[in-house]
């Protein structure tokens, strides 16, 4: 599903923010990534959705190398991948039918099966009353979750979250992991950045631990690649 | 490829300053690209009428101090030998004297009324039909010299040949601005493209994460261009089109021997009609090309 090998990254002529990135994701895991502030997670998922390339290094994403692939390519590649992004990107002139309706459009589905699906999703993250709200109109964790639903709803086999649970309480924060949970369950792989550790204890999934711009294990050492693979079985389950 | 959804469009295009500009600029030059397209076309359609009219034609112009008895020419002894004689030429298939009636009312445009009174010292007009196929014998204007001193022989060639080089070279302006006008619609609708890359550039980026293709990005622009030409292009159309009517009119109402007739032809109309798709087709493929090769840079 996702393979980093000995991947480095840096802002232009700025150091290293990420080093020797060396890890595997298995299809159907669910991890999340943990670490302080300013360690670099949003830019380990900004390479992990091809909004950034590597300085240095292989990422391959659904057996396919990234650099390889040209513009039409990783298109196509970026509809397999679901993003929430840190700050939401909702469209502000566009309703939230039309915010969430976009990656379908992009892909070229008919006009006439919108509605059902965007009312569908909207259902789902229990915001069915706002398909005709302007984003700016909804609170942050209203407009979290119109992210959510925007991400999921071209049935991703890749979901990438950055900080989804950022902006809300602890209640809601359970409830919108839930929905990952879901998503998980149902075959999709879940990589999601965040701070909140009680969160990461209470979800019980693993967490991949970003510190200095390099993955350790809790204890303390380098991660070593086969480690991440303990979310294997649920390979079987990936959606088509 | 234009999609004219009623769906907001994912770009905030229309909300951009271009929106507001580019179609009156589209409007201006679509009004001067018809002015001097329709010049193109009415400078053709006269010099065609004169080459006509003219060629296979001859004007003798006897002037009137070497008329025997000017107040009455038909009578003059010389303009009949000389009648006798052209009728003789072969290649002369129709001989033409204009009483002093008729040459009075050619000149009446310039002088008026003073036109008919007898003092007037008006030439003696005769109008040959030559035959094309035959050619006019030697001496021919010798003859007529010897015949009507000072007569002047006019095959019209270098008039017609100054007309229809004065109408090549209206033509030849007007086809310049015509491509100079096109040229500065392409750039300005470069730069405008240009600049709403730049300032979508996040919205841009988010498309594209999203899984969009340049297509999907370019197709936004393109139909934005497209819009913005059409309307300015229609405006620039309207305009031009009642200034061609009022021209027209002004024409029409002068005396018909100084302006011949410069009304366009259906065919013509229908090239002015289409100018407005013209230009907002265009802008569209200028759209889309400057949205792909700008976002195919990018890596
Ligand atoms: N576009 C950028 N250009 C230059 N430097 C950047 C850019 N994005 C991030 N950085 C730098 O990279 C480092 C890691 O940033 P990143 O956003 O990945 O951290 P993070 O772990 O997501 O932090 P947070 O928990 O606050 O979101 C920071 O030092 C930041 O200044
Ligand atoms: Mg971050």
């Amino acid at each position: 599903m996702v393979r980093f090998e000995d991947v480095y990254l840096r802002y232009g002529r700025g150091p290293d923010i990420l080093q020797r990135l060396d890890f595997r994701l298995e299809p159907g895991s669910f991890h999340f990534l943990v670490g302080p502030s300013g360690a670099g997670k949003s830019s380990l998922l900004k390479l992990l959705y091809l909004g950034q390339r590597p300085s240095q290094g292989r990422i391959s994403l659904f057996g396919r190398d990234v650099s390889k692939l040209d513009r039409d390519e990783r298109a196509l590649l970026r509809r397999r991948i679901g993003v929430i992004f840190q700050d939401f990107r909702l469209i502000a002139h566009l309703s939230v039918f039309e915010n969430v309706a976009l990656p379908l459009r992009i892909s070229g589905e008919p006009e006439g099966r919108l509605r059902a699906k965007v009312e569908e999703l909207l259902a789902w993250v229990g915001l069915a009353d706002c398909i005709n709200a302007l984003p700016a109109t909804l609170s942050g964790g209203q407009q979290q979750r119109i992210a959510i639903a925007r991400a999921v709803i071209s049935r991703p086999s890749l979901i990438v979250a950055d900080e989804p649970t950022g902006n809300v309480d602890d209640r809601i924060a359970m409830r919108l992991m839930h929905l990952f949970v879901e998503l998980h369950r149902s075959g999709t792989t879940v990589v999601i950045a965040t701070h909140n550790e009680s969160l990461v204890e209470r979800i019980g999934k693993p967490a991949l631990h970003l510190s200095g711009g390099s993955l350790y294990q809790p204890g303390g050492t380098p991660l070593p690649e086969e480690a991440l693979d303990e979310e294997g079985p649920h390979s079987r389950e990936v959606n088509p | 490829m234009i999609s004219l959804r009623r769906r907001p469009r994912d770009l905030p295009l229309s909300r951009d300053a271009s929106a507001r500009f580019l179609p009156w600029l589209i409007a201006f030059m679509v009004y001067l690209a018809a002015i001097a397209l329709a010049s193109a076309l009415a400078a053709q359609k006269i010099a065609d009428r004169w080459d006509q009219d003219l060629s296979g034609r001859i004007t003798i112009q006897v002037p009137h101090a070497a008329l025997s008895d000017a107040g009455n020419p038909a009578e003059s002894a010389d303009i009949d030998a000389l009648v006798d004689y052209l009728l003789e030429v072969p290649a002369v298939s129709g001989v033409d004297v204009l009483d002093r009636q008729r040459s009075a009312e050619l000149v009446e445009p310039w002088l008026g009324d003073l036109a008919g009174q007898a003092e007037l010292p008006i030439p003696q007009l005769i109008t040959l039909e030559l035959r094309e196929d035959l050619s006019l014998p030697e001496g021919f204007e010798a003859r007529i010299e010897a015949l009507a001193p000072g007569a002047q022989v006019d095959d019209h060639q270098r008039w017609i040949g100054g007309l229809l080089d004065f109408a090549q070279s209206i033509q030849t302006v007007a086809l310049l601005v015509v491509l100079l006008v096109g040229a500065a619609a392409v750039i300005t609708v470069i730069f405008v493209t240009r600049t709403g890359l730049a300032i979508h550039r996040q919205m841009i980026e988010l498309l594209h994460l999203i899984g969009a293709r340049d297509r999907y990005v370019a197709a936004q622009f393109q139909g934005h261009a497209f819009r913005l030409g059409l309307g300015g292009g229609l405006i620039g159309l309207l305009a031009a089109v009642a200034t061609l009517l009022g021209l027209e009119r002004l024409v029409d109402r002068q005396p018909t021997a100084l302006l011949p007739d410069l009304s366009l032809g259906y065919m013509d109309w229908a090239l002015l009609l289409f100018l407005p798709l013209f230009t907002a087709l265009v802008a569209l493929l200028t759209a889309r090309f400057t949205v792909l090769r700008t976002l195919a840079r990018l890596t």
